[in-house]
């Protein structure tokens, strides 16, 4: 018994020995980076936590919100590294935070990069050798237009604005902190520490600097001249965070910073993504064993969990940022995938198939990658500010929502079309009519759902030009895309009830109208003409293709299938035309084709 | 005879054309977007929404251009969609939804015909009774009265337009002593000095010619410019050339009168005058991104004067014009240089209908698709 208190008291001083190294070596307290994280700035034309500056910069310097330390190293949260970057800028400049997607940037500025991968994370350390070649060569290749520089060039060029960015914040607090007097109109600027310390200077400015605003920037100065004590940076740091907060509360800009900080650090689309894929596991599952319950139920959960995670997103985000769901191109990804799984959940309650519940799990899973991807690729804040044109709830809520549910279905009745005409090329379920007429059913009403979004959303965005730009049609890009799909789904509609298109063939033109959406939703992004060319567009057009590929690949696949399925029936009813000669015992009554027939 | 009526009345009537011609305007409506690309909106716009033939569509496959297309899908849903269609509960959304559309392509035959676009810009404190087009050229002749003024005779875009080549086209003028003859006409072009190196195959005045030159993707960016001869009735006949934009008209005698021709963006009278007060522009803090610019206009009328604020998405709506916040600058203005404010002027008859027809539409497609959704789910229903 005393052997093994012995023992634990070993264990347990050993533990207190490396809890205390460790804080002994840790530049910043914990506490300090929680302040920081929910410390109100302005940045980008709005407030926002500096937890979602930090993220944002961080993914755009190193293609990841929190930073590696060595293999096996613990995580960097983001806000941590910015107070590393702006207080300990010598311990910030060993952080391999630099991504370089290709060595064959660092060649052309003269950089080793031995015992490196092709793509890998530099510091700035690393980088200092090549520092003054890569400036010169990203000034020479910054006259290129962006479309035209090669992959090198366009690194370089975005290296060297990496390594600017990183600049401006290293050693000093060059963020929006200071907030005006209270009594200052709404969306009046925040400033920085060093400007409000300049103002003091200049005579014009000076008067118009509040007491506080002095206050704040001689204490920002003064948490500068404490970083080497964590504790004293702690408390000076919860003293003006005090101050700041207090003054942005009474202000009405500081209410949903801590949502906002919630939203980014629950990362709850990530969590969607993994839950979304266990549904859709769980789902193959079902589908291989269609007596087992279990599967299905579990699926059902999962994606039900998944919808709701999403939809949870776009309330959050609704509430931050007090705008309807849909402003960017980022939030048509979000709310495509919300209302396009809550849509197949409902026609899965209704049917009770399989198919839709299968459908929402495709669609959940690979919407939220795109979300996901998308933030990657952009590396910019997910809530920016909105141009004068768009700075309308009524128009955002009626058409951007009406237009955006319109690609959801299109989306979702491109998804049932497919599953359509792969399962009949494979010949599952061949035998089950009513499994085809079911889906075909769903598809339909789908494309029906669609369509009514999409012409009355079409058509609203018409009067919003009208009352905008002073015409209702425009025959813009993004116009010309809303009608296209209008059209392509009037055209099924029509040629349906025309007889035109029979059930394979409405499959195949909802498989097709897939790509119509997509053209609409980013294709036209790409032209880069027009008045909407909002969103960004690189790295979109090879995951674009890739669809239209996929999409066309199905629909041939199908009209394999179909042909197939033509020459099997046509050859059955050969045979039985055959039948009756060789089965004379067998009553017959079309005596006359059967002769004919022999 | 009988035959051939029936016939066409099938096909008018046919769901298998309302399909083709929906699947041709998906197609123009492709390739217009396509097209835009190389050859900008306008020109695009042109040759492929109000055009009837669209030569060289697909390599050089023609194809109907979309207005030959609406018309004939409008033909084809007021026969179809209207007069032929089984009349009942069943159908009465989808009738609902036709008339709707109809409306909706009315009104842009409408505007295709009878609308005027333009702009009207203004400093602070300057005021205009009249918008000029932004794309749209006139030729005007000024002549000078006893009483000291100038007397305007114009001559519309399309008479410009339609001088091509040497011989171009005859213009008379009842009140004017020499008839006008257009030629050369370019829809981009810059008058150059003619050197004695290089030969050109356009006339020459006073050492310099009217040099063709691309037309830029941005329509409203091309000058327009074109050579006039001015010719009595004795014979007797003057040549000159007139540009967009040059500084000075051109300057002329005939019969010993003075007469000056230019060539300028087509006006328009507006039945009021606009005074620009103010001029705001508010960009987002700590951004050089304007979240919002507004004009402050006294809109002054015989018997009556008024202050408004027209901004974006609060267009000024009277007397049958539309003024729109469109755009401000100089762009390239410094902090405290006085700004311009362009409001973008539309005189569009029909200009709110296709919010009615939005109306007429989405109550069609709901009383249609709702009636579907409630059998189809009874059916589900009743199955299980």
């Amino acid at each position: 018994m005393k052997l093994r208190i012995r023992i634990l008291t070993v264990i347990l001083a050993l533990c207190a020995f490396a809890l205390v190294t460790q804080a002994q070596t840790q530049l910043f307290s914990p506490r300090t980076v929680e302040i920081m994280e929910v410390l109100p700035i302005q940045d980008g034309g709005r407030i926002k936590p500096v937890s979602t500056y930090a993220d944002f910069t961080l993914l755009r310097l190193s293609g990841r919100k929190s930073l590696a330390q060595g293999e096996d190293g613990p995580k960097l949260r983001s806000t941590e590294w910015l107070l590393e970057l702006v207080y300990h800028p010598d311990v910030a400049d060993e952080q391999r935070v630099f991504i370089v997607s290709d060595d064959a940037a660092l060649d052309a500025i003269g950089l080793a990069h031995v015992d490196k991968r092709k793509r890998d994370r530099y510091s700035l350390h690393e980088l200092q050798p090549g520092i003054d070649k890569l400036f010169a060569k990203a000034t020479e290749y910054s006259r290129i237009e962006p479309k035209d520089r090669d992959s090198v060039q366009t690194q370089i060029v975005n290296l060297a604005e990496a390594v600017d960015m990183y600049g401006a914040l290293r050693g000093r607090m060059s963020l929006a902190v200071v907030p005006p007097d209270v009594s200052a109109p709404k969306d009046s600027e925040w400033l920085t520490p060093d400007e409000v310390a300049l103002r003091e200077t200049a005579p014009m400015f000076k008067d118009k600097l509040s007491a506080q605003q002095k206050q704040l920037s001689a204490g920002f100065a003064d948490l500068q001249r404490k970083s080497e004590d964590p504790g004293a940076f702690e408390q000076q740091l919860a003293a003006l965070s005090a101050q700041i907060v207090s003054t942005a509360e009474a202000r009405h800009e500081y209410g949903r910073i801590p949502l906002e900080r919630f939203y980014y650090s629950a990362d709850l689309l990530t969590k969607a993504q993994v839950i979304f894929i266990l549904a859709f596991l769980l789902m193959a599952f079902a589908w291989m064993m269609p007596r087992a319950k279990l599967p299905y139920r579990g699926a059902a959960l999962f994606a039900t969990a998944g919808v709701a995670l999403v939809i949870a997103s776009i309330v959050i985000r609704c509430v931050i940022r007090s705008r309807p769901p849909v402003s960017t191109l980022y939030e048509t990804v979000l709310f495509i995938t919300g209302v396009s799984t809550f849509v197949a959940l409902i026609a899965e309650r209704i049917t009770r198939q399989r198919l839709a519940l299968s459908a929402a799990a495709v669609l959940g899973m690979v919407g939220v990658f795109i979300a996901n991807g998308y933030e990657t690729l952009d590396k910019k804040d997910t809530m920016p500010s909105l141009v004068a044109v768009l700075d309308t709830n009524f128009w955002l809520a009626t058409h951007v929502t009406a237009v955006t549910v319109g690609y959801s279905a299109g989306m979702l009745a491109a998804m049932l079309g497919s599953f359509y005409l792969i399962a009949k090329a494979f010949g599952f379920r061949r035998d089950q009519r009513a499994f085809y007429s079911g889906l075909g059913r769903m598809i339909y009403g789908v494309l029906c759902f669609g369509v009514i979004f999409s012409t009355v959303g079409t058509i609203l965005g018409g009067i919003w030009a009208n009352d905008s730009w002073g015409r209702f049609w425009g025959w813009d890009p993004k116009e010309n895309g809303a009608l296209l799909i209008v059209l392509s789904q009037l055209v099924i509609l029509h040629a349906r009830m025309g007889g035109y298109l029979k059930e394979h063939g409405v499959a195949a033109a909802a498989a097709l109208g897939g790509t119509v959406v997509a053209f609409s939703w980013f294709g036209v992004n790409l032209l880069g003409v027009g008045l909407h060319s909002y969103g960004f567009t690189s790295g979109i057009r090879n995951a674009l293709w890739t669809y239209y590929g996929i999409q066309w690949a199905i629909v041939l696949l199908g009209t394999y299938g179909w042909w197939r399925d033509r020459i099997r029936a046509q050859a059955q009813s050969e045979a039985r035309r055959a039948m009756p000669s060789h089965a004379p015992a067998k009553p017959h009554t079309g005596g006359a084709a059967s002769g004919a027939a022999s | 005879m009988k035959a051939v009526l029936r016939g066409c009345w099938d096909v008018l009537t046919s769901l298998g054309l309302s399909c083709v011609l929906l699947i041709l305007l998906a197609l123009l409506t492709y390739l217009g977007t396509i097209d835009q690309v190389d050859h900008g909106l306008f020109d695009a716009q042109k040759k492929y929404f109000e055009s009837l033939i669209v030569w060289n569509a697909i390599g050089p496959i023609p194809l109907p251009g979309a207005y030959l297309v609406m018309l004939t899908l409008f033909v084809n849903i007021v026969l179809g969609g209207l007069v032929r269609i089984r009349k009942g509960w069943a159908t009465s959304g989808v009738i609902v939804v036709h008339c709707g559309i109809l409306l909706m392509l009315f009104a842009g035959l409408v505007k295709f015909y009878y609308s005027k676009e333009g702009h009207v810009t203004l400093y602070e404190g300057q005021s205009k009774s009249e918008f000029e087009s932004y794309y749209d050229w006139e030729l005007v002749v000024l002549e000078p009265t006893a009483k000291g003024t100038t007397l305007e005779h114009p001559l519309t875009p399309k008479a410009v337009e339609s001088a091509h080549g040497e011989q171009g086209r005859v213009f008379k003028d009842p009140t004017l002593p020499f008839e006008l003859q257009l030629s050369h006409y370019m829809r981009n072009c810059q008058p150059m000095p003619k050197g004695p190196m290089f030969e050109v195959n356009v006339p020459v005045v006073d050492g310099s010619f009217l040099s063709e030159m691309a037309l830029d993707k941005e329509a409203e960016q091309n000058v327009p410019g074109l050579y006039v001869t001015l010719r009595g009735s004795d014979g007797k006949s003057t040549q000159g050339m007139v540009w967009g934009e040059s500084r000075t008209p051109w300057m002329t005698e005939f019969g010993g009168k003075p007469y000056a021709l230019m060539l300028r963006r087509q006006k328009f009278p507006m039945p009021f005058e606009v005074r620009l007060d103010k001029f705001t522009k508010e960009d987002h803090p700590r951004m050089a991104m304007a979240k919002e610019f507004s004009s402050d206009v006294t809109v002054t009328q015989p018997g009556s004067t008024r202050s408004l604020k027209i901004s974006m998405n609060q267009p000024l709506r009277d007397k049958g014009l539309v003024l729109y916040q469109a755009s401000w600058g100089p762009s390239n203005a410094k902090p405290g240089d006085p700004l311009f404010s362009t409001l973008a002027v539309v005189s569009n008859p029909s200009d709110q209908w296709p919010l009615y027809s939005c109306l007429v539409i989405a109550l069609g497609m709901l009383l249609h698709f709702t009636r579907k959704l409630v059998r189809h789910v009874r059916l589900e229903g009743s199955k299980t």
